[in-house]
């Protein structure tokens, strides 16, 4: 399944696969269209006093953030969901994915993945958020101010897997297309362009990426031949380093740098600082403890209605989902 | 240190591999795998650690 998610992003999104710097593929995000979004947020069903009180609280809060609770005010259901999310609720992914799944029109589907992905980030799955923002580019663009930031995180989470050289050119694109974003975002994605670039650059760097993805089957429970066989490459690199090391000790007559303790820890890549624009970020218990803190009956409710009412397109995704998430649950 | 690390992560892995799905299934096996995943990731940490580390190294040496 990885390898075809992998196929689906090499072929299908049209977001920047160019390697130079400049990105060569044609931007399929338009400008931002205010009247567009309004109509289509009085089709979803906002009022035309919460229309009203989106031109207030973009003075306040910022366009994103915004629209976000224009939709929420005029979308009961997402409202519900998103409170879930914000109270690291485990129930919040299968709320927002059954919105989703009878959402019928784009604008509402963007802003409900947008939140998905927020979910999945947390969750400490970047496979599942790189899904959903995925079909987000793929479907929903050009629809809510939300483009920018999702071109951002799509880039993040793939760099968290970590895919860097997907990720990488992603960055680019978004540096590009999105000249006017906040600045928190182009910075934190030069930063991580930087960042990706030394460690591709680096046969260490590229090992420790390595261990990262088998430290994610191994918590999937994925131990079969080719984790096996990954596992002895470690070991046969680890072994080629350490004789590196030893002939260039022996070259340079005294012990290779490296073997002491770090005086500069290393610094660890990460999302830009701050809130995110939409939602709360703040320190709460995880997803993965509530989940674990769940009542079995509370939990298996969840996954009775993962089974029962979804497409299976969804069912799937939060099959998955929760898998996960009882895994991380369980290692608390 | 870091290899003999990995030869322990491998032969966990290679012990877990080898129970049957039922016993896989069973909520202490989940304890396993997740003992299994925190020891890769401790191995991967040490490993970003000492590349970081070298890299600055490295930059430090070509900037002389």
């Amino acid at each position: 399944m990885r390898s075809a998610m992998v196929l689906t992003l090499l072929l299908s999104t049209g977001v920047a696969m160019a390697q130079d710097p400049e990105v060569q593929v044609q931007n399929p995000f338009q400008p931002f269209d205010q009247a567009r979004f309004l109509d289509e947020a009085g089709e979803i069903g906002a009022t035309a006093q919460q229309i009203r009180q989106f031109a207030v609280d973009i003075e306040e809060y910022g366009l994103t953030t915004a629209a976000d609770m224009l939709l929420r005010a005029a979308v009961p259901a997402f409202d519900a969901a998103v409170r879930l999310q914000e109270d690291a609720d485990p129930a919040a992914a299968l709320e927002l994915t059954k919105v989703l799944a009878a959402a019928d029109k784009s604008l509402l589907r963007a802003h409900v993945r947008y939140h998905l992905a927020e979910v999945f980030l947390d969750s400490d799955d970047p496979e599942a958020a790189v899904e959903v923002l995925g079909d987000y580019i793929r479907s929903d663009i050009n629809h809510s101010p939300l483009d920018g930031e999702v071109a951002f995180y799509y880039a993040q989470a793939l760099a968290e897997i970590p895919y860097a050289e997907l990720a990488i050119p992603r960055f680019r694109a978004f540096l590009q297309w999105f000249p006017q974003a906040s600045e928190r975002f182009r910075s934190a994605a030069h930063q991580q362009i930087l960042e990706l670039e030394r460690q591709q650059e680096s046969r260490l760097h590229n090992l420790a990426d390595r261990m990262k993805k088998t430290r994610r089957d191994l918590k999937k429970k994925k131990t079969n031949k080719p984790i096996q066989i990954e596992q002895e490459k470690f070991v046969e690199e680890l072994q080629e380093l350490i004789e590196m090391f030893e002939e260039m000790e022996r070259q340079a007559g005294g012990p290779p740098s490296g073997n002491g303790p770090s005086a500069n820890p290393a610094t660890q890549s990460g999302l830009p600082e701050g809130d995110g624009s939409v939602g709360q970020l703040n320190n709460r218990p995880t997803l993965a403890d509530r989940w674990g803190d769940m009542k079995d009956r509370d939990r298996e409710k969840i996954e009775a209605e993962v089974q029962s009412g979804l497409p299976p397109q969804y069912r799937k995704m939060l099959e998955q989902y929760y898998k996960r998430l009882g895994t991380s649950s369980d290692r608390r | 240190m870091l290899k003999f690390l990995q030869e322990r992560v491998n032969t966990g892995t290679k012990e877990f591999d080898a129970k049957t799905e039922a016993d896989k299934a069973v909520a202490q096996a989940q304890d396993e795998a997740d003992l299994l995943s925190t020891r890769q990731g401790r191995v991967q940490g040490l490993m970003r650690k000492l590349a970081t580390k070298l890299n600055k190294e490295n930059h430090v040496e070509e900037g002389r």
